[in-house]
């Protein structure tokens, strides 16, 4: 693949006509991909293009059915991480991989070929200082990992990346869990690394925007297959959106007319602790009419998780109460919130949402098995459930074989609206939706902000939380940007534009939080 | 009164032999919660073997291999095959106990050799163990394969990432949790008390898991924790030293398995996992799928 | 596995048809059929005459035959005191504890109210009075390893091996060396009921046979079709699923412990105070207390279907039963009866293997054989 330019240089790492098949998956079809030395190299693609199974084939997590890989010219066969990293390839994936329990210099000596037998710690600690100050990141060595932000986590994994002598860094949707002010400084960072250490960073991601503005090339995936490679100076968004989609997608917009009336759901100085017996939620307070949608914006783990669990009966509140239709029911189970309307779609679908080893009848159940229209005597009315079953999958769209095949079978997608419309059925007049469209595909996303957008029409108020900005304020009446357990202001629509919310998100702009 | 201590620390070298290994496994993140059918197996084959050919070490090497073989097998089961841990644990528990009453009742009785030396009264598998306790924390807290075992036990992805072998390390650690088992079983058919009868643990394996719990997973806390029931146990075996005339022998003898519930529940509670109970690691109990 | 060109794995089964469960179940009992031969290969006789011998009196001997169904009647109960909470996820090996709790409490009731009001009282109410303490005392043990469990999180395996210890020494306290149970002849066993407490039987078999039955036919409906059972499923398959669906943890581990514990307590009513002949806590009361393991394997291998379990129980006393009469017949050594509690297990953990994966053959890539190696030369 020659450019004409002078340098031409040649591609520091090539893959040709790799090929992965999963059962029933053809996750990879015969995918070239050339990454030339020190530029960042975007591969694009939305969730299922095959973004990640080609990333695990490269740092020799997966092996590949069909193909050939050659790194720095030369031929290559990965059978684990082990190679590809005495290969100079070292990759930081979407999920942390790293012990939270140790601290950070332990995690970046993991593993490490030259840390044999009894820990010398110090020389290590030495090591890693230089090679820290040298590409310009200082992290407190001696931490522990859950102690860190999520931004310097990921810093941790790229400097662990390079003390094992990286040259080339596989970035797997780095941005998905960092404030806007943290995505920038890594941007920067990975534009450092490229200019002046001649590191080479592969970097994964279905975000056009980070593509727009930190990448020199860019590949487009979709569905196992490369559409397009682009210089990113010769694309637009729109055409990269065309490419990756295959078609063009409209979200559908409400009206957005206000409605007046008494408070429905009322929270006062409400503080959580997480699981670490840590003070995670301190002092919320907001309040919310029928047909209002509250949005909280924040990125995980500043205490929106314990804030949905405590509205929703699963975490007793530290202090502060909740108010509900007037009453008190800061102490109420569960179940007594599902039975005055509360409904809860929890972020974690698969482990809380849904039973996977149940048929998807009995994963229905879980929201109707205290219904007394459906239960007798304590005797589940079967056939009232399956024909309540079927109502769902059709009205919410979800593509399943039968109404007895098990949860587990189900796509993301098709599991989520089954949660979703679950819940909606049950007409609740206050609905939490905790990361509702979080790793959905395009479709799927646009769906179920629909369905929320339903409920707020059929006078449901809604709390959604999310980290996705544009999500927020595409839905949401009110918006609220959490941080370290605290809402930095209740913004209504009109005053919350997308930097003033994102400064909040990442802690700033605290001093001149406004009330509702 | 030395007598009864010197007892009493053979009896604790009995708990922790089989705790330590356990903590040993658990470490890396794999549960065995049939602890007391390893160190059956262990103790019954070891028995058999030192009576047959009259020699010590054949029988204590019989248990280490046993020990070790259950070990191994509980590892294929939970490791390769992704079992249920607990299911593979109770299973060996009960495939223990069951075979080991048929294999070993033709043997029922006193092993008739000369008792293993002495020094002072006390056997010479305390300060064995005392010595692997301090192995075991040096391995553990000290050396970049305990570096990798805890990480294993914590966070087998990210040990796997960094490119860490996750299931060599999970079955040398069950292996040797295996081994220490048999070792464990073979200190008390041998040494602590010669004479096999039918299921002649009565619960010891099961107290030594709840020591597991009790330590933190630290080696240190765990032998003191050992020595304390080490005493206790034997106190409740022989309370008229102490308390003569009081409460019939058998209600002594619930005493230690009493004490270790409200022991659980203790360290069971939020308030003391939020301060002590970090160290919990966070792997265990479930299996580790490659992607 | 690599056998040449070809890969022998084992691979995770995709879906599996209801028919599979059946059919793992058979095999698991077919294993243990060719399991236990093993046993018998130190007989003296050949393996069919053991089987003949074995078979012949556990089902074809009217004694036999009595016996079997007495056992049967006590390992159902032990089997739906483990499958119980096994459907909530629960691991009930307190078995032996509760079951000792049951027969102590049965025989509390005539020592409490004392000869004359024994004498005095219907011993139709007597009988009653005894069973619901034996139930009510093995539910009271189980119960409180159930809330240990919801309020604590303290692991269930461990506290219920512990009251095992605890109520087996406490026995011994009870009817040895001048415990108040103590029989009489002061025999290390408990006093023998008087004539008017032996529970009624008919046709021979104690009338507990009918609870066991009775729980046999209900228990499957209460998992499948009621709201209870539902819930029970619903936290054995995912606690926190369970808890977001509005299920009180507590009240669960609470509910499936007590009911668990009752069935074990019956179990002990009905071995101790129930099977004639026996109407006292013997000496090895122990014994009873290990035979209550089977019932951990019959509620395994029979994938806890309360019915299905019965064939599987019936067969497995029988087995027992007849391994511990061919034991004299044939010369074995002592305790088939608990080599074949061993083996059982692992023909479960076997059956369970194949329940879950399959053996696969695949042939291996030729770019996948040992002798490519990771690198090429350089051109």
């Amino acid at each position: 693949m020659k450019r004409g330019s002078a340098a031409a240089p040649e591609p520091i790492l090539a893959a040709r006509g790799i090929t992965k098949r999963f059962p029933g998956v053809l996750a990879l079809d015969d995918v070239d991909l050339d990454v030339y030395p020190g530029e960042i190299h975007a591969v694009l693609g939305q969730n299922g293009a095959g973004k990640t199974t080609l990333m695990n084939i490269l740092f020799g997590l997966v092996q590949p059915d069909e193909g050939t890989l050659e790194v720095f010219g030369r031929r290559v066969r990965f059978r684990s991480p082990h190679d590809a990293l005495t290969h100079g390839i070292g990759m930081v994936h979407q999920t942390r991989r790293l012990v939270s329990a140790h601290t950070v210099l332990e995690n970046i000596v993991l593993g490490h070929p030259r840390v044999r037998g009894v820990l010398n710690l110090r020389a290590a600690r030495t090591e890693v200082e230089t090679l820290g100050n040298r590409y310009g990141f200082t992290v407190d060595l001696g931490a522990r990992v859950w102690q860190l932000s999520e931004g310097e986590r990921q810093w941790v994994e790229i400097l662990k990346a390079l003390y094992r002598g990286a040259r080339i860094l596989i970035l797997d949707e780095p941005t998905s869990a960092l404030t806007p002010p943290e995505v920038k400084t890594l941007l920067a960072g990975l534009q450092g690394l490229v200019r002046g250490q001649g590191i080479t960073v592969i970097l994964v991601t279905h975000k056009l925007p980070i593509v727009m503005s930190a990448s020199h090339r860019v590949t487009v995936l979709r569905s196992g297959k490369v559409v397009v490679r682009l210089k990113t100076a010769e694309a637009t968004e729109e055409i990269l959106v065309h490419h990756m989609v295959g078609r063009d997608v409209a979200f559908r917009s409400t009206d957005r007319a206000l409605p007046t009336g008494r408070p429905l759901l009322e929270a006062e100085q409400l503080a959580a602790f997480n699981d670490k017996g840590l003070l995670a939620l301190r002092g919320v307070s907001f309040s919310l009419r029928e047909g209002e949608v509250l949005g909280v914006a924040g990125v995980t783990g500043n205490g929106q998780e314990e804030l949905a669990q405590v509205l929703a009966g699963l975490r007793p509140a530290a202090s502060g109460s909740v108010r509900f239709d007037g009453q008190d029911i800061t102490r109420l189970s569960p179940l007594q919130r599902w039975q005055r309307g509360i409904g809860y779609v929890p972020a974690e679908r698969s482990e809380v949402a849904s039973i996977a080893a149940f048929s998807l009848v009995e994963n229905i159940t879980l929201n109707y098995h205290f219904d007394p229209a459906f239960t007798r005597r304590g005797v589940l009315d079967d056939a009232g459930l399956e024909r309540l079953t079927q109502r769902i999958l059709s009205a919410y769209n979800v593509k399943a074989p039968h109404q007895h095949t098990r949860a587990q079978h189900l796509s993301g997608g098709n599991l989520q609206k089954l949660i979703l419309g679950r819940v909606l059925s049950r007409r609740p007049r206050f609905l939490i939706a905790h990361l509702p469209t979080h790793g959905l595909d395009v479709e799927a996303t646009a769906f179920v902000r629909a369905s929320l957008l339903d409920a707020r029409a059929a006078g449901a108020a809604v709390l959604l939380v999310s980290e996705d900005l544009d999500e927020i304020l595409s839905l949401s009446d009110w918006v609220a940007p959490i941080y370290e357990g605290r809402f930095g202001a209740v913004l209504s629509r009109e005053e919350a534009d997308a930097e003033t919310v994102g400064a909040m998100m990442a802690g700033s702009l605290l001093k001149g939080a406004r009330g509702q | 009164m030395w007598e009864l201590l010197a007892r009493s620390l053979e009896a604790s070298t009995i708990f922790l032999f089989a705790a330590l290994g356990e903590l040993i496994s658990q470490r890396a993140g794999v549960l065995n919660v049939g602890l007391e059918g390893l160190m059956l197996f262990g103790g019954t084959a070891a028995f058999i073997t030192a009576q047959t050919t009259s020699s010590y070490p054949l029988g204590l090497l019989a248990g280490l291999a046993i020990g070790g073989f259950l070990g191994l097998a509980h590892g294929f089961f939970c490791i390769t095959l992704r079992g249920d841990q607990v299911v593979s644990g109770m299973g060996l528990w009960i495939l223990s106990f069951g075979l080991t009453t048929y294999l070993g009742n033709p043997y029922t009785g006193p092993l008739g050799l000369e008792r293993v030396p002495r020094f002072f009264g006390l056997s010479p598998f305390y300060p064995l163990g005392v010595m692997l306790v301090a192995t075991a924390w040096f391995l553990l807290f000290r050396t970049s394969h305990g570096l990798a075992i805890r990480s294993v036990g914590e966070n087998p992805g990210a040990a796997e990432a960094s490119g860490i072998p996750v299931a060599v390390i999970r079955y040398l650690c069950v292996t040797s949790g295996g081994i220490l088992a048999g070792l464990s079983g073979a200190t008390y058919t041998l040494s602590y008390n010669p004479v096999w009868n039918y299921n002649f643990l009565m619960g010891w394996g099961f107290v030594s898991l709840a020591l597991v719990f009790f330590s933190m997973w630290n080696p240190w806390i765990l032998l003191a924790g050992a020595s304390l029931f080490g005493i206790m146990w034997q106190l409740s075996l022989s309370p008229e030293l102490v308390l003569p005339g009081v409460l019939s022998r058998y209600v002594w003898r619930t005493v230690p398995f009493a004490i270790t519930i409200p022991i659980l529940c203790v360290i069971s509670t939020p308030w003391f996992r939020t301060r002590w109970g970090l160290a919990k690691p966070e792997a265990l109990g479930r299996p580790y799928a490659k992607e | 596995m690599k056998l040449g060109r070809y890969e022998l794995t084992l691979e995770p089964r995709p879906a599996l048809p209801p028919f599979h469960a059946v059919l793992t179940a058979v095999v698991a009992i077919l294993l243990a059929l060719a399991f236990s031969s093993v046993l018998f290969l130190s007989a003296e006789t050949n393996i069919f005459t053991a089987y003949r011998a074995v078979f012949s009196y556990a089902f074809f001997n009217s004694h036999g035959l009595l016996a079997t169904v007495h056992r049967s009647i006590f390992l159902l109960f032990c089997t739906y005191a483990f499958l119980v909470p096994l459907r909530a996820g629960l691991w009930n090996i307190g078995l032996p504890g509760q079951v000792y709790a049951g027969g102590l409490a049965g025989f509390a009731v005539p020592f409490v109210l004392g000869a004359p009001q024994v004498r005095a009282l219907p011993p139709d109410l007597l009988i009653v009075l005894m069973m619901v303490a034996a139930a009510t005392a093995g539910a009271a043990v189980g119960g409180f390893a159930g809330v240990l469990r919801a309020r604590f999180q303290v692991n269930e395996i461990l506290v219920t091996m512990m009251l095992n210890s605890i109520i087996f020494w406490l026995v011994a306290y009870m009817i040895k060396e001048g415990g108040p149970f103590m029989s009489a002849t002061g025999e290390g066993e408990s006093f023998g009921l008087p004539v008017p407490l032996h529970a009624p039987l008919l046709l021979g078999v104690p009338f507990t046979a009918l609870l066991a039955l009775g729980a046999a036919v209900l228990l499957d409906p209460l998992f499948a079709k009621t709201a209870l059972g539902y819930r029970i499923r619903a936290f054995g398959e995912s606690p926190a699923a369970a808890r977001y669906g509005g299920i009180i943890p507590m009240a669960l581990s609470l509910v499936v412990f007590l009911l668990g514990g009752a069935f074990a307590g019956l179990a002990g009513y009905h071995y101790f105070a129930a099977v004639p002949g026996v109407y006292k806590i013997p000496g090895n009361y122990g014994y009873y207390g290990d035979l209550g393991f089977y019932g951990i394997i019959c509620a395994l291998i029979a994938r806890g279907s309360s019915l299905g379990a019965v064939p599987i129980v019936v067969l497995f006393a029988g087995l027992s039963l007849g391994a511990r009469f061919a034991q004299g017949e044939l010369r074995l050594p002592f305790g088939v009866d608990y080599a074949l509690l061993g083996l059982l297990m692992i023909t479960f953990v076997a059956s369970h293997v194949l329940y879950r994966f399959r053996f696969a053959w695949r042939r291996i890539p030729p770019e996948a054989l040992p002798h490519v190696s990771a690198e090429l030369p350089q051109e």
